[in-house]
């Protein structure tokens, strides 16, 4: 019973759902309709900048990240925007046998399309992004156990000293889906995830890119990365220009 | 507004997640390999032959080698110090229990038998495994040397290629006559 309970919610709610897509649709067009015969929309042009907030939250309670990004949009059409990122990591990677520093920098550049429809004046996104990133990066190994798993012979070899692994460099492309709300005049607040694909990294000799900034975690079974965001923009508004 | 506020409250969790296949090391995984001995027929040096009721306890350690205490084989898989270049390992054959007289009382238990000492000398190496893992140590230049005490159950031993390594534990390393 409880089962069927929970598929006839389920069936009336995606239900709900396409009808209330439909309805959004509907009144949009009207909107559109009205607006064409009064008055012409007039799109804001500009410089969009902003911080990752989610990254500094993350630095203040998470003893093994300390990361910034700064991001920035240049709309080119209307629903086309030129955008990129520049941000810096530095990540614990720490297990029972591995400690790792990872420190570095990244820059991302590509575009954002926006795929909302927004209301008179309003000017908000549902967007999808490509981007292209690049990280220059370096491990510090500060300590290592050997595994073994037989433990007759206790403890396993501990090694204290840093070892340094320098000068790598990753490349990647990711596709975002994100959204951006004007909460304030020209003030955004928004939030994406990010999945990469790693084209080309650095292989350190006798060691592996556990992560890499910019790109995140990397896994031994794939070369797919995730992301997330969660930013803050404002815009400097440039110029306006009639949709 | 309360919609944008579930979602992110959804990618917090997404983002948030720490615990996967990558971090636990497979058993499947070759890590530190163990030495890898052969125990040979002297008369017939082509065929295994058994040792039976081996005991093998390390120099310097409190307790047996748990996989050969009165067991009947034909080979060893004798773990190495990863912290030493040095290992030594008392191997018994034949052994018996010496209850000392009190057969209720297993303390004061001695195990007796023909004892032969081996020494192993290597130098390692650190090879990184993966993220799980971490290193395992590979053992290069092993020499295996049996120490004379003038009744050697064990006669010869060979290595089975010159400059013999230790890197994992597919093959033997060395035969052993007796």
């Amino acid at each position: 019973m409880k089962q069927q309970h929970t598929l006839t919610f389920r069936i009336s709610s995606i239900i709900g759902m396409l009808l209330f897509c439909v309805f959004v649709n509907a009144q949009n067009d009207s909107i559109v309709d009205t607006t064409d015969e009064s008055s012409k929309i007039k799109l804001k042009y500009g410089l969009r900048i902003g911080g990752d907030i989610g990254k500094l939250i993350r630095t203040s309670f998470d003893d093994d990240y300390t990361g910034f990004e700064v991001m920035a949009d240049y709309r080119l059409k209307e629903k086309l925007y030129i955008a990129g990122e520049l941000g810096f990591e530095e990540k614990n990677t720490v297990n029972d046998y591995l400690n790792i520093t990872t420190k570095g920098s990244y820059i991302k550049g590509g575009i954002d399309y926006n795929m909302y429809q927004n209301w008179l004046n309003m000017d908000n996104m549902i967007y999808a992004g490509f981007r292209v990133g690049a990280s220059t990066f370096s491990h510090d190994l500060n300590s290592f156990t050997v595994y073994s798993t037989n433990q007759y012979w206790t403890p396993q070899f501990t090694s204290n000293t840093k070892q340094e692994f320098t000068g790598l460099t990753a490349f990647w492309a990711e596709i975002i889906l994100g959204l951006k709300a004007e909460i304030l005049n020209n003030l955004y607040l928004g939030l994406n995830v990010q999945l990469k694909f790693s084209a080309t990294q650095t292989e350190p000799n006798n060691f592996e890119n556990v992560y890499i900034p910019g790109f995140g975690k990397t896994y031994d079974s794939s070369s797919i990365g995730a992301g997330y965001s969660y930013f803050l923009t404002y815009r400097i508004p440039l110029y306006k220009k009639v949709k | 507004m309360k919609k944008i506020g579930l979602l992110f409250i959804l990618f917090i969790c997404v983002g948030n997640y720490s615990c996967e296949r990558d971090d636990i090391c497979p058993e499947a995984t070759a890590t530190t390999p163990r030495l890898i001995i052969d125990f040979l027929d002297t008369g017939d040096p082509d065929t295994k032959k058994n040792v039976f009721d081996i005991v093998v306890k390390g120099v310097d350690n409190d307790d047996f080698l748990e996989d050969y205490y009165f067991t009947t084989t034909n080979n060893l898989l004798l773990p190495l110090k990863t912290t030493a270049n040095t290992t030594e390992y008392i191997i018994i054959k034949e052994a018996e229990v010496d209850d000392n007289g009190t057969p209720d009382d297993s303390s004061d238990d001695t195990i007796i038998g023909n004892q032969d000492r081996i020494i192993i000398n290597y130098s390692r190496e650190n090879v990184f495994v993966s993220r799980a893992c971490g290193y395992k140590t590979i053992f290069k230049n092993v020499t295996l040397t049996i120490v004379d005490d003038g009744d050697n159950w064990m006669l010869s031993r060979e290595p089975l290629t010159d400059n013999q390594s230790v890197e994992d534990e597919t093959t033997t390393h060395f035969n052993i006559s007796h």
